[in-house]
């Protein structure tokens, strides 16, 4: 009840924030000098690898979480989290590729950047594959959290991947040091970050739905809500010998 | 003392049935010698790809290495007991020296195999990286391995965690032996790397340990 409660209130600022982007995105912002307007792809493409970074730190957060705990709740955040990292980091790649083909004239770079991207795709794709592996409910929580909590290594890699390496992928424009002034035209800049507000309220909506979501399947398959762990021995049933009269030969 | 044991023991199994040895080491020899065949006898290239391949061979041993962390003691039916005896965290630190050590093997024998057949210069900084490296790729492989041997299906799966898991390996190994490249920020990288990863492993292993 109280998540359809905040899910509401996001999922308006969502479509407003998105209301606001779309033509600020396509019609207010110039197009770039060089690249024309191939590079309103960023407006997509940054936001998306955005929110992609944000989820895997979700999941790394509600692992530790549901590793300390043991609350289903934390397991549930973190699979949500996960199913739309994965959704958006290769949303991000494929949006990549198409800006890449006018601007770098190819398709695919051997850049570290795209590569570690993919690895991350990958590692999470893993994280859910993991999920599956026994039956056991709380049993693929708790190896999906060790997971989780492994996996985050390679974000701030990809990250910061871009400083370390500096090869054909452009340098960070607005996460940098002395900030983003000198590198974006004002309007650009203000389109760039109401898109990355309405991608964000857009996931988290999502993200509290597909919470919910799960929640419900959980209570379906008759796991408890906060997923308290089942007891090692299961209750031994004893079932009593029916009465016979006389002795048996 | 109870560490010292442990890595005994594991030594002592190896030494026992050479599972890591046979699986690893024709492994590296053909995937060296099949490097520099598919990499040509243009010596310049040789010496170009000389780095990257002995981390890339390094880095896809831990694979098979992976599955062996806990198959002993599966078999034998003595890990429930084992983990009575000992605390996880002397039970990891057990695990985790000895795979470092195999891992080392691998990489030295990688490593020789590469500098005679390649040939390529070997830097400093690129003989410190080793053990470093291994280090770091040691405890993702343990903590891989425990949970494959904890779920017998779809240990691809798992694999393929495990490689991406050991990129930062891969990157910074090979970018310290390449010819003029500046060793220091490197093997930082993979300080923090090893920090971040045993820490990381450590913090996880208990929860493995209750399957």
């Amino acid at each position: 009840m109280r998540s359809i409660t905040i899910e509401r209130p996001v999922g308006w600022l969502a479509v407003a924030a998105t209301a606001a982007a779309a033509p600020l995105t396509l019609v207010a912002a110039p197009p770039d000098a060089l690249q024309g307007d191939v590079q309103r792809l960023m407006y997509v493409h940054v936001p998306a690898a955005w929110v992609a970074y944000l989820a895997f730190g979700v999941v790394a957060v509600a692992s530790a979480g549901f590793l300390l705990r043991r609350d289903l709740r934390w397991d549930r955040a973190a699979q949500a989290a996960a199913e739309l990292g994965v959704g958006l980091t290769a949303l991000s790649l494929v949006l990549g590729s198409l800006w890449a083909r006018p601007v770098w004239g190819t398709w695919w770079s051997w850049d570290p950047r795209l590569v570690t991207t993919v690895v991350l795709l990958l590692v999470y794709v893993g994280y859910l594959g993991v999920r599956g592996l026994s039956t056991d409910r709380m049993l693929n929580a708790r190896r999906a959290a060790v997971v989780g909590v492994l996996a985050v290594v390679n974000v701030p890699i990809v990250h910061f991947s871009v400083v370390w390496w500096r090869a054909l992928h452009q340098p960070p424009t607005v996460l940098r040091p002395g900030g983003p002034a000198g590198e974006l035209p004002v309007l650009m800049l203000v389109a760039l970050l109401t898109a990355l507000a309405a991608f964000t309220l857009a996931a988290a909506s999502v993200w509290l739905r597909r919470i919910r979501i799960l929640a419900a399947t959980d209570r379906d398959r008759g796991v408890p809500p906060a997923g308290a762990a089942e007891p090692a021995v299961p209750e031994l049933i004893v079932t009593p010998r029916p009465e016979t009269s006389g002795r048996q030969p | 003392m109870a560490v010292g044991r442990l890595v005994t023991r594991e030594v002592g199994i190896e030494v026992a049935g050479r599972e890591a040895t046979t699986a690893v080491a024709p492994f590296v020899l053909v995937a060296v010698l099949l490097a520099g065949l598919a990499f040509g006898p243009a010596p310049q290239i040789l010496a170009a790809v000389a780095p990257g391949t002995i981390w890339l061979v390094t880095l896809l041993a831990a694979a098979p290495l992976a599955r062996g962390v806990a198959a002993a003691e599966q078999d034998e039916g003595c890990w429930d007991l084992l983990r009575l005896l000992v605390s996880p965290t002397q039970l990891l630190a057990g695990k985790l020296a000895a795979m470092w050590l195999h891992l080392l093997i691998t990489w030295a024998l990688t490593a020789a195999l590469v500098a005679v057949v390649f040939p390529a210069p070997f830097p400093l900084a690129a003989i410190v990286a080793g053990p470093l490296g291994a280090l770091g790729l040691a405890a993702v492989t343990v903590a891989f391995g425990t949970l494959l041997a904890a779920g017998r299906r779809r240990s691809g799966l798992l694999s393929v965690l495990l490689l991406p898991s050991g990129l930062p390996v891969l990157v910074a190994g090979t970018a310290v032996g390449l010819p003029g490249s500046a060793g220091m920020p490197w093997l930082a990288l993979l300080v923090a790397y090893d920090v971040l990863m045993v820490v990381a492993t450590w913090a996880v292993f208990p929860v493995l340990l209750e399957e």
